[in-house]
């Protein structure tokens, strides 16, 4: 009798002690700095994660109907290479080595900027779901960044003439509504620089040149 | 020393066993009173729901990235093992995977540097304002930007690829970087030439920052130059819904082969 209640007692101990060390280690890796963030600031984080979830979600979806395609193809002895063509073409298109049109925006900057205010300004479009973007005919893409001071800038080594015409394909009503917004990115550069005027029109059809920056990796190789 | 032996021995085996288990019970308890402690202070009634729903998202996100990786690869691998020979296929398998690697959809490894950007450990002065003592969004753009201007071939910021679509959103004291939440340090890695870090040292725009940030509030600066530096693959999307990708130029194409609109 003895030795039965102590061994439940031993029982009932461990399962606590199991609990708890569970409970602790979710806890610990629960922090990354989200319990300091406002209720706001976790709302506007929800809303970014579930749109990059989204994205994920018809990214997933196009690559396993590809797959299963390629993989009927492969069966068939098929060696048809549209699929590839149409991956590739995709590929090229978004990453910036071919030109892309489609519908957008244009937003018209006239007045001394600052190149932060050139990145701010992509980054903001970016956010916004821009699929490609351009300023002054010259693609942006990684690398390809503005430089100089406000009234003497360039971007990717092409000087930038007064007024900045940014080219951007994406759904222009999203694009001007990110943009303009109150306390969105124009209305702080136009506060910070008050002689700066910038105008957002959408666009039924924006053409965008490919870049001239090479790309391709010399220094770096593919980590298997 | 014998009789102490005794009685240890003596007590019975499953005291000794409860003793040590209730001796980690209170480490437990009390390890874990300590960590809810700041945050049972902090935490809304709301925001519990919303902490968690953040977690389940990234958690989400996390798998879906993995769903992405494993799919693309599976794609590779049956575009290699289709081409059964014809070197149209081929060269069009190659081409894929270059551009697949200038698109930076290809984890990579090369000489390179990481700059780690930290808050402030300055005091706040009683007429400042905090968020000026933590490292922001902006600084982050405006590092990546100057590392590019300094030669970087690509860049990663704490394990996300910086790619043509990749935005850097502030939300809080922390910052999104392609949809995916990073906190502060945030590790800013770069692939290119040795010569970059005394490049970049150099530049305007990297002297404005260091004097505006780091002199002025004290934001953490710190340079590594490891022997190599790996730059994760991109996980997300690269579908065009609102762009046409213009006429391609692809390798010469067999007679009757199928031709890109």
């Amino acid at each position: 009798m003895r030795r039965g209640r102590g061994r439940a007692a031993v029982a009932l101990v461990l399962v606590l002690l199991g609990f708890l060390v569970v409970v602790q280690a979710r806890s610990q890796a629960q922090d990354q700095g989200l319990s300091q963030l406002s209720v706001q600031d976790l709302t506007e984080l929800v809303a970014n994660v579930t749109t990059r979830n989204n994205q994920l979600r018809d990214e997933v979806a196009t690559l396993q109907q590809q797959r299963q395609a390629l993989a009927a193809a492969v069966q068939r002895g098929d060696t048809s290479t549209t699929q590839m063509r149409s991956d590739l073409s995709q590929i090229l298109g978004w990453s910036g080595v071919v030109g892309v049109a489609g519908q957008g925006v244009q937003v018209t900057a006239a007045g001394p900027l600052p190149p932060l205010a050139i990145t701010q300004l992509v980054n903001e479009l970016r956010n916004a779901g821009a699929e490609a973007i351009a300023v002054n005919g010259v693609r942006i893409v990684p690398g390809v960044v503005a430089t100089g001071e406000a009234g003497n800038l360039s971007v990717g080594g092409t000087p930038l003439a007064s007024p900045l015409v940014f080219l951007a394909v994406g759904q222009p009503e999203t694009l001007a509504g990110s943009l303009s917004r109150a306390g969105g990115i124009i209305a702080q550069l136009t506060a910070q620089y008050p002689s700066v005027t910038i105008r957002v029109d959408a666009e039924d059809l924006v053409t965008l040149p490919a870049t001239t920056r090479v790309l391709a990796p010399t220094l770096g190789r593919p980590r298997l | 020393m014998t009789s102490l032996a005794r009685r240890v021995r003596a007590i019975p085996s499953w005291q000794v066993t409860l003793t040590v288990a209730l001796l980690a019970l209170g480490f437990l308890i009390a390890a874990q009173m300590a960590a809810e402690g700041p945050r049972v202070q902090y935490t809304s009634q709301e925001r519990t729901p919303l902490v968690s729903t953040v977690l389940d998202l990234q958690k989400q996100q996390g798998q879906l990235e993995q769903q992405v990786l494993d799919a693309r690869a599976a794609i590779a691998q049956l575009e290699a093992a289709g081409q059964g020979g014809a070197a149209v296929s081929q060269d069009l398998n190659a081409e894929l995977q270059s551009a697949q690697i200038s698109a930076g959809l290809v984890a990579m490894t090369g000489p390179g540097l990481v700059i780690e950007l930290s808050d402030s450990t300055v005091p706040v002065p009683a007429d400042g304002n905090e968020q000026d003592y933590l490292a922001s969004g902006a600084d982050v753009l405006t590092v990546v930007d100057q590392l590019w201007a300094a030669g970087a071939e690509g860049i990663a910021i704490n394990g996300e690829r910086v790619v043509v679509s990749t935005a850097v959103v502030d939300i809080g004291g922390s910052v999104v970087v392609n949809g995916a939440y990073v906190a502060a340090p945030y590790q800013i890695t770069a692939l290119g030439p040795a010569s970059m870090l005394d490049t970049l040292t150099h530049l305007p725009g990297f002297v404005d920052f260091m004097h505006a940030r780091q002199v002025a509030y004290g934001i953490g600066v710190a340079v590594a130059t490891p022997d190599s530096v790996d730059l994760p693959a991109y996980a997300g999307s690269v579908i065009l819904r609102y762009g046409r990708p213009q006429a391609t130029p692809l390798p010469s194409v067999a007679p009757g082969a199928m031709a890109v609109p």
